[in-house]
């Protein structure tokens, strides 16, 4: 079901007179059976992968579980009977059967993550490998549909099944309500990655219609179809236009063609979770935000906290600190203490958890060469950064700057912006080729371009054009407005004649380029991954 | 809590620990100070900060730190 339709805003519709007609204790039921038609819409082949994903993390979470209050009666009926070791011994034991329902039930379902995302790259390799060494290739006949919005649900659920194991949540006992957690349709295609605890807490809880959450998120959903619609999509055709022919476009075209990028999926990606955290909010559902002005970070790390602030925390809490607290990670501090410094042992660890958390969001994002050197290349300036630290602070002290002074941030703020427009747009031309070919076009031609048309050879229409530069204004006006305060809160304070010339302007932004450019351009940009 | 106060302010001497309460939520320690904080916590207490303990609540502030620490020591 496409999200930009009428079809899905009569589902939502639906949904929403449904969800409080129902008695409030079965409004969870109502998200479950919207769920469950908004996937099967996409596909009923696919229903099947998501089931045995939240069937076997419910298996496994409760039987962790179990073992865990096993353990607990245990120990506390045999108090006084067990020696200290023999006390050990049996947590040990219990810990190792824990462990196993982790492994099995979390290679399961990276497993299959796996089979589906990189099984042609992995093909591929093997075939460069084969061809290589002079041996046959192995056909790549096999055929499949790569499970609706596997990537996200996946992470969700282990994340959960980690959590158990962890004992930092505890384990669902309602089998339908797991379902709902892994399934729930406003963030099975592209997220947020939610937290069991958070999620649940916001799901099975009774909501009672208010008029102020209704408001509010009808102006956000109708900001993020505004978003979508009257931006991304209308600049689809354009970026893909200099995507295409970067190299028969003057450096300086290409570039703006890269800035454009860098708006159209901050517009794309954030439209969507504008759409879905408004209707939820329309439920009295708070969803986890996934962006916090990312466009206004001071630098690569700061940006990766605030864009898809989701699957960051994922990567951090279950690859990066796991790895940095590991037992050899700690002794790897301890050994180059002596010998390199505090700095460098500190730091070190950090290093080696970043290059696996960056190759794994590379990978995550797509299975090629192209993502997986992104992810690096991210990896890289903000592993630079972290090393030169010391350094900047040297140079800083010894120029007498400030890092406080506004002149000093909007530096870095730009810089920052320049340097992630370029490293996103190394995977998203093509090839890695492509992408390095689109770096290197900005900068070796320096051919200024002589008409409006060698500027901007994608532009049909000089009025689409400054609709956008006024869009992107407003953006970045309600960037402002968001650093002092939530904007709704502000749109609340304005004359109502200013409010609803505000609603007028972007329902007609959407009749008048979205709706036209939406019939030219397909889903969202983030679903693919 | 004086070697712990010790241990932040080798990390990062900018904060007032007495009344920050938002170390990690509000982003004050990035995620190179938290590993660099646990390792060190792990070597002077000479404890385990298993995963379990891995909160946001735990860390964001020395008080809770301090009581975290506590815990763990009579686990």
């Amino acid at each position: 079901m496409s999200i930009i339709s009428f079809t899905f805003l009569i589902f939502l519709f639906s949904v929403f007179v449904l969800y409080y007609l129902v008695p409030k204790r079965f409004q969870w039921v109502i998200l479950l059976a919207a769920s469950i038609v908004f996937y099967t819409a996409g596909g009923i082949q696919s229903l099947g992968f998501i089931l045995t994903t939240a069937t076997t993390v419910y298996i496994g979470a409760i039987a962790m579980q179990k073992l865990a209050e096993q353990q607990k009666q245990y120990l506390k009926e045999n108090k006084a009977v067990l020696s200290k070791e023999e006390k050990t011994a049996y947590k040990t034991k219990t810990k190792k059967k824990r462990k196993y329902w982790m492994l099995a039930v979390l290679l399961l379902n990276v497993g299959l993550l796996c089979f589906f995302k990189y099984f042609h790259f992995a093909l591929e390799q093997i075939n460069a490998i084969l061809h290589l060494t002079g041996a046959t290739e192995i056909q790549d006949t096999f055929q499949f549909i790569v499970p609706l919005g596997i990537s996200f649900y996946t992470f969700q659920a282990t994340g959960y099944l980690l959590n158990v194991y962890w004992e930092k949540t505890t384990a669902e006992k309602n089998y339908a309500k797991m379902v709902l957690f892994v399934s729930f349709f406003p963030q099975i295609t592209q997220g947020p990655i939610s937290e069991y605890d958070q999620l649940s807490a916001e799901l099975f809880a009774e909501h009672t219609f208010s008029y102020k959450n209704y408001s509010w998120g009808l102006q956000r959903l109708l900001w993020g179809f505004f978003k979508k619609m009257a931006i991304a999509n209308v600049l689809s055709p354009w970026v893909g236009d200099i995507f295409q022919n970067y190299g028969s476009y003057a450096g300086v075209t290409v570039l703006i063609g890269a800035f454009l990028y860098s708006i159209q999926i901050y517009a794309d990606f954030s439209g969507y979770m504008d759409i879905m955290c408004g209707f939820c909010e329309v439920l009295g559902i708070r969803l986890t935000e996934n962006f916090e002005r990312p466009y206004f970070s001071k630098s690569v790390a700061e940006y990766w906290r605030r864009w898809h602030m989701s699957l960051g925390a994922w990567f951090k809490n279950y690859i990066y600190f796991p790895i940095g607290m590991s037992t050899w990670s700690r002794k790897l501090a301890k050994t180059t203490r002596a010998k390199m410094g505090k700095h460098f042992a500190n730091t070190f660890p950090a290093t080696i958890a970043l290059l696996i958390v960056w190759t794994a969001t590379g990978m995550w994002h797509g299975a090629s060469w192209a993502y997986i050197s992104w992810g690096l290349v991210n990896g890289l300036f903000i592993i630079l950064g972290m090393w030169l630290e010391p350094v900047y602070e040297t140079c800083r002290n010894k120029l007498h700057l400030s890092s406080d002074i506004w002149a000093w941030r909007a530096f870095q703020t730009i810089r920052t912006f320049i340097l992630v427009t370029f490293i996103k747009v190394l995977p998203e031309v093509g090839t890695l080729k492509d992408g390095v070919g689109l770096l290197k076009r900005i900068f070796t031609n320096y051919t200024i371009p002589a008409t409006f048309s060698e500027w901007f050879p994608y532009v049909t229409a000089r009025n689409t054009l400054c609709m956008i530069a006024f869009s992107v204004v407003v953006m970045f006006v309600v960037s402002l407005i968001q650093r002092r305060q939530p904007v709704r809160q502000w749109m609340h304070r304005i004359p109502v004649v200013v409010r609803l010339g505000i609603y007028v302007v972007m329902f007609l932004g959407i009749v008048y380029y979205g709706i036209p450019a939406s019939m030219e351009v397909g889903g969202f940009m983030y679903a693919q991954f | 809590m004086e070697e712990l106060l010790e241990i932040m302010n080798e990390i990062n001497s900018d904060v007032d620990y007495a009344t920050e309460d938002n170390l990690i939520d509000g982003h004050v320690y990035d995620s190179l100070e938290i590993l660099t904080l646990i390792t060190e916590i792990c070597d002077t207490f000479d404890i385990e900060i298993g995963a379990k303990w891995m909160r946001n609540e735990n860390f964001n502030s020395a008080q809770r730190i301090w009581e975290m620490i506590q815990m763990i020591q009579e686990e």
